[in-house]
Order: structure tokens, then sequence, then C-alpha cells
């Protein structure tokens, strides 16, 4: 059986990060993805596109590529912004009271808490970062 | 996303619709901190199917202002899939919730 799969390669930009989740709904849809899953399927995109369109200065393009296994859902997400590794940035204070909770930070806590297997390389120039979001959270 | 100005049992609520996201959060939060600027708000997200983490620094940051000026902030209506990105990022916390925006005036 043939793995549905969605691929999506736009210039960086907050209109763009827009047509990344209508993208991201309507593959969902399309390949039954339960509700949940999608959801963080779309978190998961929204947040590596918005990290390059917010800091990936003289970047040209991000390519998301969502394939469905068993297991969940496999993510590739490619961009030739500057080096940058989203799982080695600090993590948020989850647990901290309304007035100390810094604004930042949430996206990429977010990323690794839904996500397992996260790597990431830089190669030719290209950001590279692979992770699985399973079924069973 | 649409944001519909209404109240409930005498405190205003905005009744959200749509996705609260990065494309949309600009607008949300123009809307909530004006709110804000006149009393206590209950936000109502039973219509939001998404929030991302651009969507919780607006939540965040009406939360924030709500406490400074000693008025009250909740949200009302979580969809399951809302919820668990508030337990995941620790809002459910720092943020009141409640089921319906009924709940949310009595409360």
């Amino acid at each position: 059986m043939d793995q549905p799969r969605m691929t999506l390669r736009l210039p960086p930009g907050t209109e763009e990060v827009a047509r990344l989740l209508d993208e991201v709904e309507a593959f969902a849809e399309e390949a039954e993805i339960p509700t949940a899953l999608a959801m963080r399927l779309a978190l998961v995109a929204e947040e590596l596109a918005a990290n390059v369109v917010m800091h990936g200065t003289g970047a040209g393009y991000f390519a998301f590529t969502a394939t469905v296994t068993e297991a969940g859902v496999a993510i590739l997400f490619e961009d030739d912004g500057p080096a940058f590794d989203p799982l080695a940035a600090p993590e948020a204070a989850t647990g901290a009271g309304v007035d100390s909770r810094e604004v930042g930070g949430l996206g990429l806590h977010l990323l690794r808490k839904m996500t397992r297997g996260a790597a990431w390389e830089r190669a030719g120039g290209v950001n590279r970062l692979t992770c699985l979001l399973p079924r069973d959270h | 996303m649409e944001i519909t100005e209404t109240s409930e049992g005498g405190k205003a609520v905005a009744i959200l619709d749509g996705r609260l996201d990065t494309a949309t959060a600009a607008a949300a939060e123009a809307k909530l901190l004006a709110m804000l600027g006149q009393g206590a708000v209950i936000a109502d997200l039973s219509a939001v199917r998404y929030v991302s983490s651009a969507g919780l620094r607006v939540l965040l940051k009406a939360a924030k202002q709500a406490k400074a000026a000693g008025h009250g902030f909740a949200v009302a209506g979580l969809q399951p899939a809302v919820r668990e990105v508030f337990e995941i990022s620790g809002f459910d916390k720092i943020i009141p919730a409640y089921d319906t925006r009924a709940d949310a005036a009595a409360g």
C-alpha cells in the first residue's frame, strides 16, 4: 500500500506559513489522520516554518515533507537559512507562573515534546531536520 | 480567524473562530488587549480548532496584561487537541480554563 505523502516548498513569509497550514490540514483530511495527530502535525509544521520566517535571515525557501507510516507521521523539514539546530535551543520554563513566564521558546518546546527521534544536520548549506510524530502520544 | 464580541453574566466575551496561529496572532492580540483595557475578558475558544505557539503567546500576553490591570482573564470551551497543547505548555496552570463561557462567567 502506498504511504500517503505531502511535500511543499515555499519561500519564507507569514502568508506562506498560513498556506502550509492549509495544505497540511487538507492532507490530514485526505489521509484520514486522526484529529489529535493532525493537530500535532500542523503544530510542528508551523513551528518549523515560523522559525525560518522569524530567524532565518537570508533563507530562500523552506520545504516540508510528511509521510504517513504505521508508527505515525515521518517529517522532513529543510531550509537554506543560517545554520540552526532547533533541538539545541533553550527549553521554555513551563512550570513558571504568569508573571515570570517568558513569551518565547514555546514552539520548540512543543516540537520536542510531541516528536520522537528528532535529528538535525547541516549539509551543503541546508538545515535538515527529521523526526517522527507518533500515533500513540 | 474571526473574533466576535459579546457578553455573558455581565462579563465581556471574545468568541474566537478559526486557527490561532502565526498568521492570525497579531489581529487576535490587538483585539484581546483592547478588550482587556476595559475590564475582565473571557476568550471562548470552542470554535478554535488549532492553537500554535504564536497563539499561546497571545494568550500569555493577555493573561499578563489582565494580571497587571487587576482584571480577570479566562478561556472557555477548549477542544481536546487544543487542551493538549495547553497542558504540554503548562498553560493549564497559568490561565483558568472552563468548559463553557457560562461557567467562566460564574467562576
